[in-house]
């Protein structure tokens, strides 16, 4: 039988899809508007998570918070210029929580820095997602990425 | 053919002395090999963790002095220890989790088995069976216990070292302790963990928090948004024999000048395109009622503990051979404080770390100068803001003395 929420599979899927091609096509700013009002970004490693630990390296508790990061990122940081690949997969809507879908994709985003052309697996890991279906084309209520590795590569300023 | 020049005039360093750091102490891999035994197995403590890490008896946190990895331990007891995590008969690791709890210590090679202070307690068939095998008759369980380390707590902090000679932790951090005790005000409570693997030397980064002169040019952050401006009432404070160093600046007490604005206006790091649409980031509570707003303070060799606004971390720096260090970022804050207060250490994280809106520059920095040194067999450093000598420059943050301070006492752990 198919789950009474799999009429929204594609959409979901979509917004999920068009957050990665945002940061890959080197548009970080669109990724803000894909994030609701009282929507909230967050990056945290499953070392943190799996030990109870809040700490996340990356929160941002409105689309406000997450523009003035990529802002930062824009005229403020200093980092050697690099992309990002993301590779998404293992889209699932797993049930209904706070009026919102409750949906789990794997990602894998691979690294390439254009000096020297060097390419790496960056990072890897689930996202945990609220998706808001109400109003027409979905947003995240929580974009809350648990990346598997504790330790981070160099630096993270590109969002994940 | 010309022979190859002998290592030794290869590896003769300047004759100005402290103020050159000649490259090739960032690239030779057998001056990485002599600082294991010279820094991290010598003279010098080390940071291990927190006693709120290892709570309670039984509890356990692994980690690294130097490429040593180490077990740091709370006893039945209730008492300290750390020790090395490497079977005393065969070399296998005893311990495979970051942190837990356990009863004891158990090689899962042939089940020798140590309790909580590392002394040996069982050796699977060591009386052999029937009369066959097993170990010598003189075979004494007290001489096989793991390696254990001098185990010192500070203010909740623990730091261990692996010398019988170095003087008492709180004689060896000196003035700088007081740095420490300031920002330790209560029993603490650790927020989580950030581990920023960067692709250079350990000292390349050991260098970066002790370097003053940097903080307000590079991190557009801070000049920007007055979190730290040269223009501050600030401070910089080294112990007597120079190995560690504390900096603060106090926001909101800018002393203006001419000179510092004909600088201020040619700096990248105030920045008139930067503006936050939410400012919450920038809100702090004046928690120590010193008006200090950042505070960094660094202890040789390789530990650094942070306050930025209300963002409260330590960092221990594990060197993983001459061209990449892991930078283990502790962030923590106090076992009373509010959830409010909590919520606002945890917003202020964004600000440091791996991510942070603040710091990214610095491993970016670290790396870029692994790349511009090559192969490191020519060129030096010029370390002489704030003057030639290791007073020169005073308590002012415009200047690089706690470097020539560092490599003055690098080089005689290091007989360079």
């Amino acid at each position: 039988m198919m789950p009474a929420h799999e009429q929204y599979h594609r959409a979901v899927e979509n917004l999920i899809y068009e957050w990665a091609r945002a940061i890959d096509e080197d548009r970080v700013e669109d990724i803000a508007a894909l994030l609701l009002d009282d929507g909230e970004y967050k990056v945290a490693s499953r070392f943190n998570v799996d030990r109870g630990l809040p700490l996340a390296v990356i929160h941002a508790t409105s689309p406000a918070q997450l523009r003035d990061r990529i802002k930062s990122m824009r005229v403020a940081n200093i980092y050697e210029p690099h992309h990002y690949r993301h590779i998404v997969s293992g889209v699932q809507i797993i049930g209904k929580a706070q009026g919102c879908l409750e949906v789990r994709s794997n990602y894998a985003v691979i690294r390439t820095m254009d000096h020297d052309g060097s390419a790496m697996l960056f990072s890897s890991g689930q996202c945990r997602d609220l998706v808001s279906v109400e109003g027409g084309e979905p947003r995240f209520k929580r974009r809350h990425i648990v990346y598997d590795s504790r330790a981070i590569e160099t630096l993270l300023v590109i969002p994940l | 053919m010309n022979a190859p020049e002998p290592a030794a005039a290869a590896r003769a360093w300047p004759e100005e002395g402290y103020t050159r750091v000649p490259y090739w102490v960032l690239s030779d891999p057998d001056i990485y090999a002599r600082e294991q035994e010279a820094i991290f197995r010598g003279k010098a403590w080390h940071y291990l963790g927190m006693e709120a890490e290892v709570p309670e008896p039984g509890n356990f946190k692994s980690t690294f002095v130097g490429e040593m990895p180490v077990i740091l331990t709370r006893a039945g007891d209730g008492s300290l220890h750390a020790m090395l995590n490497r079977c005393a008969h065969r070399g296998n690791l005893v311990c495979r989790d970051a942190f837990g709890k356990a009863k004891e210590l158990y090689c899962v090679y042939h089940a020798w088995i140590y309790d909580l202070k590392g002394d040996l307690t069982a050796a699977a068939f060591r009386k052999g069976l029937r009369g066959v095998g097993g170990l010598p008759e003189d075979f004494k369980l007290t001489e096989h216990g793991l390696r254990t380390l001098r185990v010192a707590s500070f203010h909740g902090l623990v730091f261990g070292t692996f010398s019988q000679e170095v003087e008492p932790f709180e004689e060896w951090v000196g003035a700088v302790g007081e740095g420490m005790r300031r920002v330790l005000k209560g029993p603490l409570k650790v927020l989580g963990y950030d581990t920023q693997r960067i692709h250079a030397n350990w000292k390349s980064y050991h260098e970066n928090p002790r370097d003053a002169y940097h903080a307000n040019i590079l991190h557009t952050f801070y000049g920007t948004f007055g979190l730290s401006r040269q223009s501050q009432e600030s401070r910089m404070v080294l112990d007597d024999a120079g190995r560690h160093v504390y900096f603060y600046t106090k926001a909101g007490t800018e002393k203006d000048s001419e000179d510092y604005q004909e600088t201020a206006s040619t700096l990248r790091s105030h920045n008139d395109q930067f503006t936050l649409e939410d400012r919450s980031l920038l809100k702090r509570v004046d928690e120590y009622g010193d008006g200090v707003s950042i505070q960094i303070l660094t202890l040789y060799p390789g530990f650094v503990l942070h306050q930025i606004s209300n963002s409260l971390a330590t960092r221990q720096l594990i060197p993983r051979g001459p061209h990449q260090a892991d930078l283990v970022w502790t962030y923590f804050g106090f076992a009373d404080d509010s959830e409010e207060m909590t919520r606002m250490r945890l917003a202020q994280a964004n600000l440091a770390g791996s991510a942070g809106i603040v710091s990214v520059e610095d491993a970016a920095v670290c790396e870029m100068i692994d790349r511009a040194i090559g192969d490191g067999a020519q060129g030096e450093s010029f370390i002489e803001m704030g003057g030639k000598t290791l007073t020169s420059g005073g308590d002012s943050k415009l200047s690089e003395r706690a470097l020539r301070n560092f490599w003055n006492i690098y080089r005689q752990d290091m007989g360079l």
